[in-house]
């Protein structure tokens, strides 16, 4: 039977001949600002026909201060706390990709050590960030365990990187030439026993929700973002590999240690009845990186060199003149800086190029012909943080 | 990282489209950093849609840079392309910071809706054809552009007072304007 689940078109009810007898007026909608499944203070305009979406309009800035224009009268050191209260759920990868970007301008050498920690850091970090979009992912489909079984593992890397820098959520830990401070072997061997207990854990949620009856019912097939269409709209990360294209910068382009470290890179492969693209896959990309973030975290631990921790930088930064463009693969995509020097202490432009920014101007696509509910899952899918869209 | 021949490059979109005049720009000789494509601004969609037949496939970024004579628009292309990926620069500049005016791509790389967006919200470049040409980050109704280096902010927003005495940090002022006499003086004296 030729049913729209095997056509591989989307499910579109506006357009059947029953509804169109029935088609009304449409019903606008506001779904935010103060709304638990927007995941912050993102408003979206939602024009409904009846339970179906017909457009979606997302209306951001809301959280909009400027950070941009605040880094023009700061000097390089000052802007790296500014950085993290973009993406407060991965300040250590935000940091690190502003980091990169002063340091390729400066021609400065990170010490070996340093970089190993970086990644251990970066790797925890995201691990911490994956915690939080399953958490907050199970909670708006409406499953509530998952969330505190998310947040008891994800405050054990929240007490070691308070340990480390002295801060629980924004960190200023990854500095210019390095890092901060050292990490002790006692904190290492914290990191192997944390390691060896996720992995359990991981089994855990794999049949507490991913194998879940209910839940794969509720995002298989739903909010398909193609291809094409990440191509189109730039989409990268989880939204990217989800639709099945082995695109990770870690791979493609390595900086740091990656390209010494062995791991895989995790696609949406359509397996336990998804389709390859929908709110499922995106789920299971995130579930299966931690896996191998676990992988890389245990090859850092038995590699760690000693030595310096912060390279020579001088006291007084002042850039080049000139311009790059840095990316790197943060939790939720490609994180981009663009820093535009001419040659004074503080930078003459900065501009960041958000992943969540680009996977939010997505939703008006995925929308149309979506019931309500599904678009709710569509948005929690993309795991956006209302503070890098808006910066 | 992910570099690509740029010299080819813009000798192919030359060979494309006429009008583009696209040179490649370095870094000055003691700078740093990236080197990118300079074309001219009344080309850029001719040469995106060249781009787009010949295999980059993603644009990631429009960032607008405010200069003393001239508006910057830099596209921050990619070929996602696992066998052959890459990624530059493509740079168009704007002399009339009156009435900047560029035309819009988002009819071949829907990316460019919200980044057109975003770059006439924060600079003030207005992109002809645009299907949604409003602000995205501040309000519809907020004047001038923040990003822009002469920029003000305006003394009031719909009869409310945008920064009210009560609510400034009068204390981190006093010791920034401490902080730079100091090092005012602490220069004069290195001088002498």
């Amino acid at each position: 039977m030729q049913t729209w689940e095997n056509s591989g078109e989307k499910f579109n009810p506006t357009q059947t001949a029953e509804t169109e007898k029935l088609k009304s007026e449409l019903l606008t909608l506001n779904m935010g600002p103060q709304h638990p499944a927007t995941h912050g203070v993102l408003r979206v305009e939602i024009k409904t026909d009846s339970e179906v979406v017909a457009h979606a309009i997302p209306h951001i800035g809301y959280l909009h201060r400027c950070m941009e224009k605040h880094s023009e009268n700061l000097d390089y050191r000052g802007i790296i706390p500014f950085v993290d209260r973009m993406d407060y759920l991965a300040a250590m990868n935000q940091e690190h990709t502003y980091v990169m970007a002063v340091e390729s301008m400066l021609g400065t050498e990170v010490p070996r050590r340093a970089e190993y920690i970086r990644v251990l850091i970066l790797e925890l970090q995201r691990i911490a960030s994956h915690l939080m979009a399953f958490g907050t992912y199970a909670l708006d489909l409406g499953a509530f365990s998952p969330f505190l079984y998310a947040f008891d593992e994800r405050e054990k890397i929240l007490r070691l990187f308070e340990e480390l820098s002295g801060a629980r959520l924004l960190y200023n830990y990854i500095w210019i030439g390095g890092v901060w401070n050292d990490i002790t072997s006692a904190q290492l061997y914290r990191v192997k026993e944390f390691c060896d207990h996720f992995e359990e854990e991981l089994k855990k949620y794999d049949t507490l929700v991913s194998q879940n009856k209910i839940f794969r019912e509720r995002t298989r097939h739903v909010g398909i973002m193609d291809e094409q269409m990440c191509y189109a709209y730039g989409a990268t990360g989880p939204v990217l590999r989800g639709a099945g294209v082995k695109w990770d910068l870690r791979k493609v382009a390595p900086y740091s240690l990656y390209g010494e470290l062995d791991f895989d890179v995790p696609v949406g492969d359509g397996d336990r009845d998804a389709m390859i693209g929908d709110c499922y896959s995106r789920y299971i990309v995130r579930m299966k990186e931690m896996t191998e973030s676990v992988k890389i975290i245990r090859q850092i631990l038995d590699g760690i060199e000693s030595g310096p921790v912060i390279g020579k930088v001088p006291k007084v930064i002042k850039l080049p003149k000139g311009e790059v463009y840095m990316r790197t693969e943060c939790p939720r995509g490609e994180l981009g800086i663009h820093l535009v020097s001419d040659g004074g202490k503080t930078p003459y432009r900065l501009k960041v190029k958000s992943p969540c920014f680009t996977h939010t101007s997505m939703l008006p696509e995925i929308a149309p012909g979506q019931l309500i509910a599904d678009f709710v899952a569509s948005i929690g899918s993309i795991d956006i943080v209302l503070g890098e869209v808006d910066r | 990282m992910l570099s690509m021949d740029l010299e080819k490059l813009s000798s192919d979109i030359n060979a494309k489209v006429s009008s583009a005049n696209a040179k490649v720009v370095k870094p000055e000789e003691d700078g740093a950093g990236d080197s990118s494509i300079l074309i001219e601004a009344s080309s850029i969609k001719e040469v995106a849609q060249a781009l787009l037949d010949s295999g980059v496939n993603v644009l990631q970024v429009i960032s607008g840079v405010d200069y003393p004579d001239y508006l910057e628009v830099n596209y921050m292309f990619a070929k996602f392309d696992l066998a052959n990926p890459g990624q530059f620069t493509l740079k168009l500049r704007v002399p009339d910071k009156a009435n900047p005016s560029v035309e819009s791509i988002t009819s071949l790389y829907p990316a460019a809706n919200w980044q057109e967006r975003e770059c006439y919200d924060m600079i003030g470049v207005t992109f002809n054809n645009h299907p949604d040409h409003r602000r995205i980050l501040c309000p519809d109704d907020w004047e001038g552009f923040p990003l822009r280096k002469d920029y003000k902010v305006q003394d009031y927003y719909r009869g409310m007072v945008v920064n009210p005495d009560e609510k400034m940090n009068w204390a981190d002022r006093e010791f920034a304007k401490r902080q730079e006499e100091i090092s005012k003086a602490q220069q004069e004296k290195s001088q002498d």
